[in-house]
């Protein structure tokens, strides 16, 4: 499968879920199939998925989709039994496995060697995880994961070709203060508003 | 331990500063403060695996309008620096660290880690203060909780046996 198609299916699928990706490929292309501030890049290699955890925790009632790779998963594999232990339903982590290092020059990654990372959720205790072999097959088991009834897992064959998209248009400073307007407003809340000056209060 | 009033003015120094999302991973020292903090039903306690996660789950939280900590041993602190530069550093995000200080004067385990800890922190810009005398554990820990929100860095706060109360008298 390519990257793309199966973003294109998540796209179609995902409403206003609030989205993490990660480095390289994955992230300017998705942007390009759902623009918008409701995405989250991550910096930091292995953080995508706790850092989806953290919201999905914080927002129960809101879908979640990280959007992870196989190197980034395999730095972060505890992730998998922490996010079993909390099982949030509104969590859905899909792993885009192309089997490669892709952004640091296709280096091959375990999963190439036999690591099933799909086995590695369930024995982690993640119950519903299960690859998807086809954009059609992707469409299925993601909207079944969107049902909010356990936290789900994923995982998708991918070549490593890229798409021709654009640049990420934002620096990482940029991107957290518009995901949180993005969630002060579609949530109705107040997160980053500061107190009142004493100099303005009175008594 | 038992009486020892450090965990409890700890965990009532966090839910005064409104703090209602902790990621924390065990020290035996750290053992009645984590009761209490997942025994607490006003905090989303998330027990780790590795320290480095919590960054990300306590990044997420605060994304989504949670006051987040951590609680964890200056090890944890090491096995956490690339989070906290290429995702806390980067995107100037505030977290509250709760580190047990290991090591420290007066603290048998740990010397090395103990030696490392304030200079890691200082290098990486992070604000620390010691804890000693549990009867400054709830002001401090509401100032630090405010400096963090308005400094958009984390700030440490250092955890020591005094503060947390000693397994065996003289220990």
């Amino acid at each position: 499968m390519k990257r793309i198609e199966c973003f294109k299916v998540m796209a179609d699928l995902a409403g206003d879920a609030l989205v993490v990706t990660g480095a390289g490929g994955n992230t300017v292309e998705w942007y390009a199939c759902r623009p918008g501030d409701g995405n989250f890049r991550v910096r930091t290699m292995g953080l995508v998925s706790s850092i989806a955890l953290g919201i999905a925790l914080g927002l129960p009632h809101r879908q979640v989709v990280a959007i992870d790779g196989d190197g980034s998963l395999l730095m972060n594999l505890c992730s998998l039994p922490t996010i079993a232990r909390k099982n949030p339903p509104n969590l859905t982590h899909v792993v885009l496995d192309n089997e490669v290092y892709e952004a640091s020059g296709e280096i091959d990654t375990a999963t190439g060697a036999g690591t099933d990372l799909v086995d590695m959720a369930r024995a982690a205790g993640i119950r519903r995880a299960s690859w998807a072999g086809s954009p059609d097959e992707l469409r299925t088991v993601f909207s079944e994961a969107l049902d909010g009834r356990d936290a789900a897992f994923i995982g998708l064959k991918v070549e490593t070709s890229r798409s021709e998209v654009p640049p990420y248009p934002m620096d990482e400073v940029e991107n957290k203060y518009r995901f949180i307007r993005h969630v002060e407003k579609t949530e109705g809340m107040n997160i980053l508003s500061m107190p009142m000056p004493v100099s303005f209060l009175k008594g | 331990m038992t009486g020892h009033p450090g965990p409890e003015m700890i965990v009532e120094g966090l839910k005064e500063a409104g703090v209602d999302l902790v990621a924390t991973l065990p020290d035996i020292n750290l053992h009645a403060l984590l009761e209490r903090v997942s025994a607490d039903p006003g905090i989303i306690h998330v027990p780790l695996c590795r320290e480095e996660e919590g960054i990300g789950i306590c990044t997420g939280g605060y994304l989504v309008g949670k006051k987040c900590a951590m609680i964890m041993q200056n090890g944890g602190l090491f096995n956490s620096v690339n989070g906290i530069v290429s995702t806390l550093l980067q995107y100037n995000l505030p977290l509250l660290l709760l580190v047990y200080f290991a090591g420290d004067v007066g603290d048998r385990s740990f010397s090395t880690n103990g030696a490392m800890t304030q200079p890691v922190l200082d290098a990486l810009g992070i604000r620390h203060f010691i804890l000693r005398d549990p009867d400054e554990a709830k002001t401090l820990i509401k100032r630090t909780q405010v400096l963090t929100q308005d400094y958009k860095r984390p700030v440490a706060v250092l955890l020591t046996k005094d503060a947390l109360g000693r397994r065996r008298p003289g220990e």
